[in-house]
């Protein structure tokens, strides 16, 4: 028997070599049990590993699937922000997003300043108009004021003409000539009442006309002057809130960056450990090998009892017990040596 | 045209790690179970690296390096052993064999592709 020796339980005693032959059938026995049993534990275990090995297998292959979809998806996100980008891109003409609305923003305020500013000016221009408008007014007044004592002198005139003229038929042939001076001076009267008459019908026509301006440049001085202010609020609120979007989208574009970035290094983290069912399957490939050790162990045993059976010599059946063993003891494989999910070093030649 | 990579190892789930790692970083992948399947895909193929474990049926990972080098259009190409042995005498083994590197498993993506990288 090789020296060092070791049974499936512990030690061959020396005295077995020289047992007396009544022992024979109790040595059958133990060979036969211990045949059976290692057997036993062996096809035990095995199915065992075998469990352990496709249960491995199937959740390693569902995290793989689980895997692959949440890449997409992260993909696909990342496609999204990028999308996002070069749509705010775009729309700020090659500028950064930021510098863009700033500028739009600027653009539209400026815009709005300047238009009010002119409608501001537009309003003044009006409101001296109707002051100019008022003074012409006033004027006409005093014209028709005047036309009235106009009227009047030439009422006067006229009566004057008639008086000179039945002053002149007293005088006879003396007032002849004076008559035809006073004929005169009522004609001159004539037509001024008619010039005065034609003056104030322009004047009432140019009043009408002031009337009519003065309403509608005091309606252009009020009316659209509000309107611009109302329109200058509206236009800075949306102007704002595209700021606040422009600015929101812009964050939210940067979370999505880092959220991505997160769930890469998880992608890792997730590669990396599941490589844990390379190593289980390596580490139960090991087990196994080693249950072969032991069903070749119970295979001895059950040569040394049909050896036995057979009525072999119990001596030689023992030597060759002991060399079967020795060949399974020898069957030993060497695990994995790795007992983390760290990542392994990097040797370049 | 993207460079092409064979990968070899009996455990489809690292195929697949390692196979996803690679096409992240944009690089055409080719898969095989064992180092006598990895000669078939290898045939007739330009291949700019080769990862291989150790440990697998048929042919294991040392003579598919030294059976690779053996054949003038891969004398040359870079191949790196990726597997649990982390002794130093299958290492020897390895590098004598022709092996480029030597790493261990587990790997972290970020570092196998600064490996690869780096020999490609």
């Amino acid at each position: 028997m090789k020296p060092g020796f070791r049974w499936g339980s512990g030690a061959i005693p020396e005295p077995v070599r020289d047992m007396p032959a009544p022992l024979h059938p109790v040595l059958r026995k133990v060979a036969g049990q211990e045949a059976r049993v290692l057997g036993d534990r062996a096809d035990f275990l095995r199915t065992e590993l075998d469990r352990v090995d496709t249960l491995v297998g199937e959740a390693a292959h569902t995290l793989e699937q689980a895997l692959m979809t949440l890449s997409d998806g992260v993909k696909t996100q990342h496609q999204l922000a990028l999308s996002v980008q070069d749509a705010m891109h775009i729309a700020s003409r090659g500028m950064d997003s930021t510098d863009a609305a700033a500028t739009v923003s600027a653009t539209i305020v400026g815009t709005l300043d300047a238009f009010v500013g002119n409608m501001l000016e537009i309003s003044k221009s009006s409101m001296q108009l109707v002051e100019e408008v008022e003074d012409i007014r006033t004027r006409s007044d005093a014209m028709e004021s005047m036309l009235v004592e106009l009227g009047e002198i030439a009422g006067q005139t006229h009566l004057l003409a008639l008086n000179a003229t039945i002053e002149a038929a007293h005088a006879r042939k003396f007032g002849a000539g004076f008559a035809v001076v006073a004929g005169e001076v009522s004609k001159l009267a004539d037509r001024s009442t008619a010039l005065s008459a034609t003056i104030q019908q322009q004047i009432q026509g140019t009043r009408d006309a002031l009337r009519r301006t003065d309403a509608q440049v005091q309606a252009i001085a009020s009316k659209d002057l509000t309107l611009a202010i109302q329109s200058r609020g509206e236009s800075e609120a949306l102007v704002q809130a595209l700021d606040e979007s422009t600015r929101k989208v812009r964050d939210l574009v940067g979370e999505m960056e880092v959220n991505a970035g997160r769930i890469e290094t998880q992608v890792g983290h997730v590669v990396r450990s599941l490589q844990f069912q390379d190593l289980v399957h390596q580490t139960l490939q090991a087990c196994m090998r080693e249950l072969d050790s032991l069903q070749q162990q119970a295979g001895a045993w059950q040569g040394l009892a049909d050896a036995l059976d057979r009525g072999r010599d119990e001596g030689e059946a023992l030597e060759v017990l002991a060399g079967s063993l020795a060949e399974a003891d020898g069957m030993r494989f060497k695990t994995v040596t790795h007992d983390s999910l760290a990542a392994g070093d990097v040797d370049l030649f | 045209m993207g460079k092409t990579i064979l990968t070899v190892d009996d455990s489809s789930t690292m195929r697949q790690m390692i196979g996803f790692t690679l096409k992240e970083a944009g690089f055409e992948v080719l898969e095989a179970g064992d180092g006598l399947e990895a000669l078939e895909r290898a045939r007739g193929q330009k291949l700019s690296l080769v990862i291989t474990d150790v440990n697998m049926p048929r042919m294991d990972g040392i003579t598919l390096v030294q059976r690779l080098r053996a054949q003038p259009e891969f004398r040359f190409t870079p191949i790196l052993v990726l597997t649990t042995e982390s002794g130093l005498d299958m290492k020897q083994k390895g590098k004598e064999a022709g092996a480029t590197g030597w790493i261990v498993k587990p790997f972290s993506p970020e570092k196998l592709l600064d490996v690869v990288n780096k020999v490609l």
